[in-house]
């Protein structure tokens, strides 16, 4: 693989030195950086990823694909399953909870609100990712909030923190600003026309909303999951934060592979590859089906 | 509103959601909020009002220094990422060249690799190689945090100011050099006012993101220069004490300042640009 | 040609590139290299425990040298020794390791060897503490508490409590989502194979494996793994039960006399652990890391330490000074009929360990 280290523009025809210099100078600065601290590293993690059981002050020996191997074993399968459901949960509970509240800023808020509306409602996210997940743990636990809430109004307390519903919770209120964001722009875009057509040649609303607005809305939909999806499967603060002894992620696994009690450098890398390629496959499928939304649906 | 005729989904329903979603928006900072005024340690319920959180957080050096850290990192790479990222936008939107693709994909990749990938990457390459190779004159410190943001920054600054170049009249820089300007002249003081709005709104962005950074921090920060999310995370896993309410209420009024004066800016710069 | 030199450089730059990230064999990842800067000499970096400093006892040692003190805080050796190898390491100039993990760093070579003509009241040091099995004549580690491994709980929410390690399993549906284990490999994987009737050290695989086993049939009970993140969880009665360190638990209890909280150390036996304080060869300071060590090694400051913030002194001049209800507190200074039947962890055997840790992450992950 050639890496873009250093990105040597080539010029059509020979000219003189300032005609290759200028282009060398604005993109060579961008390229070293990018080459030494993300490509290089990239591939290292790679190599590294073949050595099982590394840690520090160890040789490094490539000598297979044990750590891979480990991975897909029943051991550890379970977190690479737990991750996609926490991240496929997230996606589909940001998809339902920001569609109406995209739709409703793009349709129903005066035109000279939508800005305002849109900003106060991802406003939030301009504050520390780790304090709001942080306020998650006082709502949630068993004496908290939440309970006490319940508890008011007569009803039995639930048992959500260290466990699933905590992570699925936090990772939810964590991302969906970004949905809401990205499925605004493609629902402001909307042709109201057509809305009204629809209704005008009979149709009834749902016939209207699944007929016109979620294919009108598609690439939005899609762009957004897959941004949910990705932020998700990397995820480590929430997880960490209000999971529990079983709510072990691949993101927190890597953590503990480096920084954690368990030191295997190797096993970690392994991870992290599997981490970005599970990522490229969702990117990829999007491009694949984004092309087929954009040739075939409007 | 015209067309309620045709409502597809109806007002009273959908705004019901709508505010419910507010409520769950703003629930936690308001709980934040509530807890940073409690005078009790543990207590879910309320025992009544003090100040003595927010005495203790701003007498907390560990607190400011973590804070002061996050704001050093936060401006370096952003500094940095300005600078080299606005040039790779442009460099990129102007030239062709072979590997481009290949350039272009990279320069965009921190964008979808999760933050934990580039974390550990980065981590086995400062202790791998760049601390070997330098006979350990590079140590893990706020400069390798700075260099590791400086990353992502870079892509954030560089995609918002390359959505601008789209945006912008091609001819108008060629026009500059018709008339006699250097290329420098006219990327100076042509080309870079124009983007001057993008390159702003791009490096807010990775201001807040490089702010806001946990993973990445805490695999290349060295011992002894934690930032604030590695402190508040720290604090988080060995039991908080409200004085970290105290912190989020400071952290959101302030932040929530800045970026209203920011949006305010946009604005009215819009508004001349359009009037 | 320009275009051919750009090849022949793209080349070049490709081959260094590719030179530096596939040496093939033979390199060695991440030896902690000492910084090039010497530190500061006002300035001291400490790698600890949460419970091991407080700002008076840093303030009181500014006062007295005029240096300062900055500290990071680890949860369990092994995440210590695992921040201190990533290259994060390398400002630290006094560490806190436990015993086991001071054997274990003298055997990686990251310790520097003490002078012990510039430490002072060596000799204060309780007879049992001044030769330890882990590091003889303390060649590179000072003693600074000692402790067990035990479980505090609250006694309104549980009683009779448990009394024993293998209570956990016969309580484990009134605990059900209620307890804590601590985020430490060796002491849960050694209590479960003291309730085995094992020993805390065990090497062999299928009493490890046992051990394993038993604790998964445990797991869904135990709503997390933390060092720390216990305590004022226990306050608010989300928790009933959690597995602690005694100078932790002590504390707790000390500082809430209003909470029914109880320590017990289990009948069958624990481990006992030392913590120490060493000078890892990269210190930037060692001159302030001595300083360190002698404050901390003057009888009135482990006084203040030990009625401040609960950890058990080794230092007998210290002892003798402590009010007697401390001194009297079977918590932190149990008698010898129960120390009797504890076990220190000790270094295992590579493959042992990584044993250990297949196991570990097992559980953690399944």
């Amino acid at each position: 693989m050639v890496s873009p280290a250093s990105p040597l523009p080539s010029t059509t025809e020979p000219k003189a030195p300032p005609q290759w210099l200028q282009p060398l100078l604005m993109l060579a600065p961008a390229g070293v950086w990018l080459a030494l601290l993300l490509v290089l590293p990239t591939l290292l993690i790679f190599q590294l990823s073949l050595v099982p059981g590394i840690r520090p002050g160890q040789v490094v020996n490539p000598s297979g694909l044990d750590n891979y191997w480990r991975i897909v074993q029943p051991d550890y399968f379970p977190v690479l399953t737990r991750s996609l459901f926490f991240s496929i949960g997230t996606t589909i509970a940001c998809l339902v909870l920001g569609f109406p509240i995209a739709y409703w800023i793009a349709l129903k808020v005066p035109k000279r609100w939508q800005n305002l509306v849109l900003l106060a409602f991802v406003l939030p996210l301009w504050t520390s990712s780790l304090l709001r997940t942080y306020a998650w743990i006082t709502i949630l636990r068993p004496t908290g909030v939440l309970n006490s809430i319940l508890g008011k109004v007569g009803m039995p307390p639930l048992d959500l923190l260290n466990r699933e519903p905590a992570v699925l919770i936090g990772m939810t209120y964590s991302l969906l600003p970004y949905m809401v964001l990205i499925l605004y722009a493609a629902l402001e875009k909307l042709d109201r026309r057509l809305l009204e057509a629809a209704a005008d040649l009979g149709a009834n609303p749902a016939q209207t909303f699944w007929r016109v607005t979620v294919p009108q809305s598609l690439t939005g939909i899609a762009a957004g999951s897959l941004l949910v999806f990705i932020t998700s499967m990397g995820d480590f603060v929430n997880p960490e934060i209000l999971g529990g002894a079983s709510s072990m992620t691949v993101a927190r696994l890597i953590y503990n592979q480096f920084l954690g009690a368990t030191q295997n450098w190797g096993f970690g890398s392994a991870l992290s590859m599997v981490l970005i390629l599970v990522v490229s496959i969702a990117i990829a499928l999007l491009l694949k089906y984004g092309d087929r939304s954009a040739a075939g649906g409007v | 509103m015209n067309s309620t005729s045709n409502r597809p989904l109806s007002w009273p329903w959908l705004s019901l959601i709508a505010i419910g979603l507010f409520g769950f928006m703003y629930f936690p900072i308001l709980v934040l909020a509530f807890y940073s005024f409690n005078d009790s340690k543990y207590s879910t319920g309320w025992k009544g009002f003090t100040w003595k959180w927010y005495v203790a957080f701003l007498n907390d050096s560990r607190i400011l220094t973590a804070l002061a850290n996050s704001l050093i990192v936060a401006f370096f790479a952003v500094g940095i990422a300005a600078v080299v990222g606005t040039l790779m936008a442009v460099g990129l939107a102007r030239y062709r060249f072979p590997g481009k693709q290949v350039y272009q994909g990279t320069a965009y990749l921190p964008l979808i690799i999760p933050d934990i990938a580039i974390a550990v990457a980065t981590l086995v390459f400062l202790a791998a190689i760049a601390i070997p190779v330098s006979g350990g004159l590079i140590q893990l410190s706020l400069g390798t945090v700075i260099s590791a943001h400086v990353v992502f920054c870079l892509s954030y600054v560089a995609i918002v100011v390359s959505t601008r170049i789209n945006d912008l009249n091609p001819h108008l820089e060629e026009a500059a050099l018709d008339l006699g300007a250097t290329p420098t002249q006219a990327f100076m003081q042509v080309l870079l006012p124009e983007l001057m709005p993008a390159i702003v709104s791009g490096c807010l962005l990775a201001f807040v993101l490089s702010l806001d950074d946990f993973l990445i921090a805490s695999f290349t920060a060295g011992g002894g220069s934690s930032t604030l999310p590695m402190e508040i995370f720290s604090r988080i896993r060995t039991g908080v004490k409200p004085d970290i309410n105290a912190l989020s209420v400071v952290l959101i009024l302030s932040t929530g300042f800045l970026f209203a004066i920011a949006e305010y800016l946009r604005y009215r710069s819009e508004r001349k640009r359009f009037s | 040609m320009p275009s051919l030199t750009r090849r022949q450089l793209l080349h070049t730059a490709t081959a260094i590139a590719a030179g530096m990230v596939l040496p093939g064999c033979g390199w060695t990842l991440g030896e902690v290299r000492p910084a090039l800067s010497k530190g500061n000499k006002d300035e001291l970096s400490l790698f600890t425990w949460e419970s091991y400093i407080d700002p008076l006892l840093t303030e009181t040692f500014h006062t007295q040298t005029g240096i300062n003190v900055t500290a990071d805080i680890y949860d369990s050796n092994e995440t210590m020794l695992a921040t201190f190898q990533s290259g994060k390491g390398a400002i630290y100039s006094v560490i806190y390791p436990s015993d086991y993990k001071v054997a274990e760093m003298i055997d990686k070579k990251l310790l520097k060897p003490l002078d012990h003509s510039r430490i002072n009241g060596m000799e204060n040091l309780m007879p049992e503490f001044q030769n330890s099995v882990y590091d003889p004549a303390n060649r590179h580690s000072v003693p600074i508490s000692w402790g067990t491994t035990g479980f505090i709980y609250n006694t309104a929410a549980l009683n009779p409590g448990p009394e024993d390690w293998e209570d956990l399993w016969r309580l484990q549906a009134q605990l059900n989502r209620k307890m804590t284990l601590l985020a430490d490999v060796r002491e849960v994987m050694g209590a479960t194979l003291k309730s085995l009737g094992h020993s805390y050290n065990a090497t062999d695989p299928t009493e490890i494996r046992q051990a394993y086993q038993k604790l998964v049939q445990l797991k869904p009970a135990v709503t997390t793994f933390t060092t720390d993140a216990w305590r004022d969880r226990l306050l608010a009665g989300d928790l009933i039960l959690s597995m602690a360190y005694s100078a932790d638990a002590v504390r707790l209890i000390q500082e809430n006399p209003d909470a029914k909280l109880r320590y017990v150390i289990p009948a069958s036996g624990t481990s006992l652990w030392s913590d120490t304080m060493v000078i890892p060869v990269t210190a930037p300071n060692p001159d302030a890391a001595y300083e360190w060590i002698n404050f901390m090694m003057q009888p009135s400051v482990a006084v203040g330490v030990t009625s401040r913030l609960f950890f058990a002194t080794p230092n007998q001049a210290a002892f003798d000074q402590l009010p007697a209800p401390l001194r009297n507190n079977g918590s932190l200074f149990p008698p010898e009929s129960v120390i009797q039947a504890c076990e220190r962890i000790i270094p295992l055997d590579p493959k042992v360990m990584e044993l250990y840790d297949q196991y570990w992450t097992k559980l953690t992950s399944g």
